[in-house]
């Protein structure tokens, strides 16, 4: 046991929080979106995200025990997000073998090589999603259709995400206004009924997560907000500037995986900033750069991108937003 | 170093001066000597792609070149392949700005009726993995996969646009953009091949 | 320095890229397979070979405030040699290597040993010291291009392993180049201190 006099300067008060605790906390409010995906890919979801969540454990394990040979830590729940997170970010049909590279890329290189929880500058499942996307760019933009609790695992059925149907549609010169009736309504998007990835389709059971998080204190309201609110700008400016080449905000906000970004992985304490300035400028920036790489870029989605981007500007925003010491007084 | 130059003007210039002189001479006299082998290099790469794409013909077709300018200001260029004295296909080099990035280039060969011979992809600049993929894809000889293929189609009376669109041709997974992209390169041969023919100065 | 430790020195223990990061352009773009790598760290090395050469010959009669533009022809011209003869005589290997080949007129590695190097050493040291930097240059190149061609198409050297649907595309492209070059750099480093 640990005799030792532990000597160190204020505050010694503890508030009672913990790594665990805010863990299992962020672990909780994904849980909506979990069966959410459940409840629409059915035997796909539930084995995606077994996969990864279990490959994320036994990396960070192998990992720590025998190639950085320190303490094993992987009860702090870190990997337990980083798996489900990889798991929303992916399709429901992608191959295990896949998604094992996605898991210990994710762990592995995103995390470990930095040096573990904490220490790490980029989100972690989206280093492992970025990757995937860009390796095996067919697996993973071939996105099941929804069937229900029913459907299986493989040979189901693909269709595009609608930020794809509107990406290729404009491409080959079709009109916006013919395009929509292509896509599922707004409300039908909010509720999930719509093809793409397992954690980005519903909407609604995101924003349940996001209450509970906000009510929990476990994250504050200025990334997310900051995030939504500068893509629905934009994009609404583009929108009435040249409403038949740019789609309005309602759709951008609830396509791709925006809200599961702004809620879920622009928030993670690690790779965001101290401040709540800071927090605002690193929204800002997601929200900026996902509009850009949606409308002008190769890609349909673009919020992955934007959240690793960002993630790289955070130690300067540090340094130069920095959070008030504890007892500084005011200029 | 003893003897080391002193900087002098006169000094500088006088070494620059034969330091790019014996350089230049050194390059010129290389360059005599590699004219010949890169030149042939060229052609042979240009015949070996005309040579995949038209039945085997024994004529130097980049001689018998003619060329129509498009709206862009690009040039489509014919290589008819004659063997003796018959016309046994020609090769076209078709281009498209519809592609995912930039221009994508295709040597097209089209035999005299008009049905395409095969295809070579020169150059591209799509996402690799996805429109990459081109290369092999429309000229699959898997039965299972008959509608991939462009091969022994004829533009004329076959729809060469994606089956998404209404066409017969199955796109690339996941890379419609490409595969609408190529597809309207070969049209755009076809196009200009049928023009020629049928205006029968070649 | 003897000359066996003035070649150790070069190939590894100030190798170009592990250890001097010198030359990242071509490591970075060319070496997205083995062959690539090799035929770029060769025609390099004769660059190397040559301008050392030469510029160990000529140095003392260069007055040092045109010693950098001296050094630049002669190395463009040996570069455009190069250039030249590639294009004439492998023209498949020139035409993958493409804009990569005149640029290695501004490879650091080489303009670096000529002023620390050659222009201070005699000679047979010269050519022994581009012989080595070349050859580890070279080795790099290859170690990074077969890594990243096994990885990313299940081959290497041109030879399939495995059915190349298996390959993670990433290492084709130039993120993967990044994330192998690193891990190399790490590896080495490991081995270096044991």
């Amino acid at each position: 046991m640990n005799t030792k006099v532990l000597v160190a300067p204020s505050p010694h008060v503890h508030s009672g929080d913990s790594i665990q605790k805010n863990m299992y906390g962020v672990v909780f409010a994904m849980l909506p979106a979990l069966l959410f995906s459940f409840f629409y890919f059915g035997l796909g979801a539930l084995v995606v995200t077994l996969t990864a969540v279990a490959s994320c454990y036994l990396f960070e394990f192998l990992i720590q025990k025998y190639i950085l040979k320190t303490e094993v830590s992987i009860n702090d729940g870190s990997a337990l997000i980083t798996g489900i997170l990889l798991a929303f970010n992916v399709p429901s049909n992608l191959p295990i073998w896949i998604i094992m590279i996605g898991a210990l890329v994710a762990i592995g290189i995103g995390k470990m090589t930095f040096g573990g929880l904490g220490n790490n500058v980029f989100n972690p499942a989206l280093v492992g999603r970025v990757f995937l996307l860009i390796s095996f760019p067919v697996q993973m933009t071939s996105w099941p259709v929804s069937k229900g609790l029913t459907s299986g695992y493989i040979d189901v059925e693909t269709g595009a995400t609608p930020l794809a149907i509107i990406k290729e549609g404009l491409k080959s010169g079709q009109s916006l206004s013919s395009l929509m009736d292509k896509i599922p309504s707004n409300m039908d998007m909010f509720l999930g009924n719509m093809g793409g990835s397992m954690g980005e389709i519903a909407g609604a059971a995101l924003v349940l997560g996001l209450i509970y998080m906000l009510i929990r204190k476990i994250i504050t309201w200025h990334i997310p907000v900051a995030v939504i609110g500068s893509v629905a700008i934009l994009t609404g400016i583009l929108h009435m500037v040249d409403p038949e080449a740019y789609a309005g905000p309602v759709f951008h906000i609830l396509t791709g995986g925006l809200l599961l970004g702004a809620i879920f992985m622009a928030t993670d304490y690690v790779t965001s900033p101290m401040s709540n300035k800071g927090m605002i400028i690193y929204g800002v920036g997601i929200g900026v750069l996902t509009v850009v790489i949606r409308v002008f870029g190769a890609y349909p989605e673009g919020v992955s991108f934007a959240i690793l981007i960002m993630n790289a500007f955070v130690p300067l925003i540090n340094v130069y937003v920095k959070p008030k010491r504890f007892g500084e007084k005011r200029k | 170093m003893a003897g080391k130059k002193e900087s002098t003007f006169i000094n500088m210039v006088l070494v620059l001066f034969i330091v790019t002189l014996v350089a230049s001479a050194a390059l010129g006299g290389l360059y005599e000597l590699t004219k010949e082998p890169i030149a042939a290099a060229k052609l042979a790469k240009k015949l070996k792609a005309i040579k995949e794409v038209v039945p085997e013909f024994d004529n130097n077709p980049s001689e018998e070149m003619y060329s129509v300018e498009m709206p862009t200001g690009d040039l489509l260029e014919f290589y008819p392949a004659k063997k003796g004295d018959e016309l046994v296909g020609t090769a076209v080099k078709t281009f498209t700005t519809n592609g995912f990035s930039g221009y994508i280039w295709i040597m097209v060969g089209f035999k005299p009726d008009g049905t395409i011979n095969n295809y070579s992809v020169l150059e591209h600049k799509e996402t690799p993995g996805l429109g990459t993929k081109m290369e092999p894809w429309f000229k699959t000889t898997d039965p299972a996969k008959a509608k991939c293929s462009i091969l022994g189609k004829n533009p004329g009376t076959a729809n060469l646009t994606v089956s998404k669109d209404g066409g017969d041709i199955d796109a690339i997974t996941a890379a419609t953009i490409s595969s609408r992209a190529f597809l309207d390169a070969v049209q755009t041969a076809y196009n200009e091949y049928n023009k020629q023919m049928e205006g029968g100065t070649k | 320095m003897t000359n066996k430790d003035i070649f150790l020195r070069g190939f590894f223990k100030e190798n170009a890229v592990f250890a001097l990061l010198l030359g990242m352009c071509p490591t970075l773009g060319v070496t997205s397979s083995a062959t690539n790598g090799l035929g770029m760290g060769l025609a390099t090395t004769f660059v190397l070979i040559m301008s050392n050469l030469v510029i160990s010959l000529v140095s003392s009669f260069i007055p040092d405030k045109v010693k950098i533009p001296s050094f630049i022809v002669i190395i463009a011209s040996f570069v455009t040699m190069v250039d030249l003869l590639m294009a004439g005589y492998v023209p498949a290997l020139h035409e993958q290597l493409g804009v990569f080949i005149p640029l290695i007129v501004v490879n650091c590695v080489v303009l670096g040993r000529a002023e620390a190097f050659a222009s201070k050493n005699k000679m047979v040291p010269s050519i022994i010291d581009g012989v080595s930097m070349g050859l580890g240059f070279a080795m790099a190149l290859t170690m990074l291009g077969a890594i990243r061609e096994f990885f990313g198409s299940g081959k290497m050297f041109g030879v399939t392993l495995f059915n190349e649907t298996y390959g993670m595309l990433v290492f084709v492209l130039a993120p993967g180049a990044f994330i192998a070059l690193g891990y190399l750099i790490a590896f080495i480093n490991r081995v270096r201190k044991v």
